[in-house]
């Protein structure tokens, strides 16, 4: 090594460095093969399935995928893991997107799915609905409404969720009130000083998720059964004089009797507030830490008016063959089919996606044992699909969120909406409308 | 004065030790004990079953073994490329040294989130295997900054005796600089070692399955999204993943705090 010398090494240097810039050049190029893969020759499909494993799936969906394979020779299908919630999968497929291997069915939640939609990078599915023996009448309207655009629909419902009231037996009984939820937004009010009476001390008798916690979810049902509304269609409603008014009455219920916390479901088991708006995925949990009589009910509000649709669906990448995309969707439709979708819902506290799921055998007994998830089922025919504002902005949950929480902390109403009015029309002018089909 | 500094030490160890505390005791508690107001500072009940419930449930020392190869040949490559450049750029001469090293430490500054988009479209056919989690992990410009510095303390004479004995560069680096460099070497190491055990981001956007994906990947098959956590088998994983880091700190901790602080104080 001694004589290795100066010129020696700047050649041997120069070489190297030739050689890298080369080797990446010609990478760059091939790294962008997409799906060439298993689709050729009529052999044997594999699937890949980006999941975050809603509820704690994976082994049902693994269940699941087994016997699909058992019943479709010719289809398999990989489980893939996307992390732990719906930012994290929709992060991930975003990414796989830019090469490689595409994944060709991917969950997608309520306030992912459109931009992915308008971007064309999940397919629209009613041409392959009929191949794949998929009726979508047969799934809960509200649910399979929810991810229509433009007179098609772009995801099927799979892990579905809705808000829902619960409420403390026991504290309701102490304060002298009958064994129901209040029938709306205003009823509560009334019965709000008695039943902070009744839990005393530093509880509160209601608690609510903050602004990273969809507090905008929660409220979105309770703004509705006063007549206001985030959108109407593409027009902004969060200036009208009933959400303002309905933010008041938030902020007012809040700041009285209430509390914002980032796990709503976790201060209500531990009996530190009276009622609480969760999603119907936490009855287990609550149901596991709660050391008091619990009780469920429906939104306060009038019916069809007071409860919006939430959880997850199921979608097929854009950029596969046609012979991947038809049995991608014979996939979900085995997926989401009666039988299955009452497994799915039994393991892990989702909906039921199909409206003849509650007259399945099991799901009646598991209603019967379990009369509060029969309240969040019985709930479901009543919900609404959600405001564009919330649901097709991107980044409109959260900022949504973030008003909704200075509201209900004490902030001006009127300046805050007006504000938050401005940001998301700011974001429709210049991220969707030049997007949306004429 | 001494009062003053114990009492610096004292609240220093508290606001550290605090959580940590409260990570282990949750780890042993059962679920309904865990969000209870005022908190409770001892378990009501022992549940160890935190930690069988942790092991069983998601296929945990898959997991460990992959966190291992990866943390270990990561650590590796990065140790040796980050040695070797840095005795280039200090005992070699060649042109346009200064401006490789300001592309080093450009390198720095870039976080390596914006790198990921890219990466993956270069490493798109490696998915799912350790090759492509190792590979664009691999580039140190940490370690090489630290090294380089390292080595331009280094006294004069020690080279210029050992260029007089007739050293080559191999024997040079081996029998007279690294050993004089252990304490920088083992900071070098302990840092990057920890730093690749807790990687999340590459390791998430790269591995599908537990074949290749490692502990914080896989933890997150213990979270949830709308059903709210289960804390205690958390914390008992967020340990047991701690574990192995915290005792190779301890090992090595004497000669990483030798190296972190010398040059501080002269001879």
């Amino acid at each position: 090594m001694g004589d290795f010398t100066r010129r020696g090494f700047i050649a041997t240097g120069l070489a190297a460095t030739a050689a890298v810039a080369a080797a990446c050049a010609g990478s760059g190029s091939g790294g962008g093969a997409s799906n060439s893969g298993n689709g050729g020759g009529g052999g044997d499909i594999t699937l890949r399935f980006l999941s975050n494993h809603p509820g704690s799936s994976k082994a049902t969906e693994q269940a699941l995928i087994d016997e699909f394979q058992k019943a479709n020779a010719g289809i398999k299908v990989e489980l893939l893991d996307g992390g732990k919630n719906y930012e994290q999968v929709a992060q991930k497929f975003q990414t796989s997107l830019s090469g490689g291997e595409k994944p060709d069915i991917v969950v997608v939640s309520d306030v992912t799915w459109f931009n992915f939609a308008l971007n064309k990078q999940i397919a629209p599915l009613d041409d392959l609905f009929a191949g794949a023996g998929l009726k979508p009448e047969e799934y809960v309207d509200s649910l399979l409404a929810d991810t229509k655009f433009d007179g098609k629909h772009y995801a099927v419902p799979f892990a579905r969720s809705t808000p829902l009231f619960y409420y403390n037996k026991d504290v309701w009984k102490k304060a002298g009130l009958e064994d129901r939820g209040p029938k709306d937004w205003d009823e509560f009010a009334q019965w709000a000083s008695r039943i902070q009476e009744a839990i005393g001390g530093d509880k509160k008798a209601l608690v609510i998720a903050d602004g990273e916690n969809y507090i905008d979810w929660a409220f979105e049902g309770w703004n509705w059964s006063k007549g206001g509304a985030y959108s109407d269609g593409w027009d902004l409603k969060f200036t009208s004089p009933e959400t303002i008014a309905a933010a008041n009455q938030l902020k007012d219920v809040i700041g009285k009797w209430g509390r914002v916390v980032t796990t709503p479901e976790n201060d209500f088991g531990a009996g530190l507030a009276a009622a609480t708006v969760q999603s119907t995925g936490s009855l287990k949990t609550i149901t596991s830490t709660a050391k008091f009589e619990l009780g469920t009910a429906f939104l306060p509000g009038p019916a069809g008016k007071s409860c919006p649709t939430g959880g997850a669906g199921v979608a097929v990448t854009e950029a596969i063959s046609a012979e991947r995309k038809a049995a991608a969707v014979k996939f979900i439709e085995f997926l989401t089919n009666t039988n299955n979708t009452s497994k799915f819902s039994q393991a892990t506290g989702y909906m039921p996606v199909r409206k003849a799921a509650v007259d399945e055998p099991t799901m009646k007994a598991f209603i019967e044992k379990n009369p509060n998830f029969g309240t969040a089922v019985k709930q479901l025919p009543l919900t609404r699909s959600q405001d564009n504002a919330r649901v097709f902005v991107p980044g409109g949950g959260e900022d949504i969120g973030k008003a909704l929480q200075q509201i209900a902390t004490g902030g001006d109403t009127a300046a805050i909406l007006g504000a938050l009015q401005k940001t998301i029309q700011g974001k429709i002018d210049s991220q969707i409308k030049p997007k949306l089909p004429k | 004065m001494k009062v003053l500094g114990y009492a610096g030490m004292v609240l220093t160890l508290l606001l550290v030790a605090v959580p940590v505390y409260f990570i282990v005791i949750t780890s042993f508690k059962d679920r309904p004990d865990i969000f209870v107001s005022p908190a409770t500072w001892w378990p009501p009940t022992w549940y160890p079953e935190n930690y069988s419930y942790v092991t069983q449930e998601i296929p945990y020392w898959q997991y460990l073994r992959n966190s291992a190869i990866i943390t270990l040949v990561t650590g590796s490559i990065k140790f040796v490329l980050g040695v070797s450049t840095a005795y280039a750029l200090v005992f070699l001469r060649f042109p346009f040294k200064k401006l490789l090293f300001l592309v080093v430490i450009a390198a720095l500054m870039v976080p390596n989130q914006i790198t990921v988009i890219s990466n993956y479209a270069l490493m798109a056919d490696y998915r799912n295997t350790f090759v492509g989690i190792i590979l664009p992990l691999a580039g140190v410009a940490f370690g090489t900054f630290l090294m380089r510095n390292h080595f331009l303390s280094l006294p004069k004479e020690i080279v210029e005796a050992a260029r007089m004995d007739g050293a080559g560069h191999l024997r040079l680096l081996f029998r007279v600089i690294l050993p004089v460099s252990i304490p920088t070497m083992v900071a070098f190491a302990v840092i990057t070692l920890v730093n690749e055990w807790n990687e999340y981001l590459w390791p998430f956007l790269m591995s599908d399955n537990a074949a290749v994906a490692p502990l914080p990947v896989g933890l997150t098959l213990l979270q949830n999204t709308e059903q709210g956590v289960n804390w205690g088998p958390v914390m008992a994983a967020t340990l047991l993943t701690a574990l192995p880091m915290l005792v190779v700190f301890l090992i090595l901790q004497r000669q990483m705090i030798k190296g972190l602080t010398s040059g501080a104080v002269k001879g």
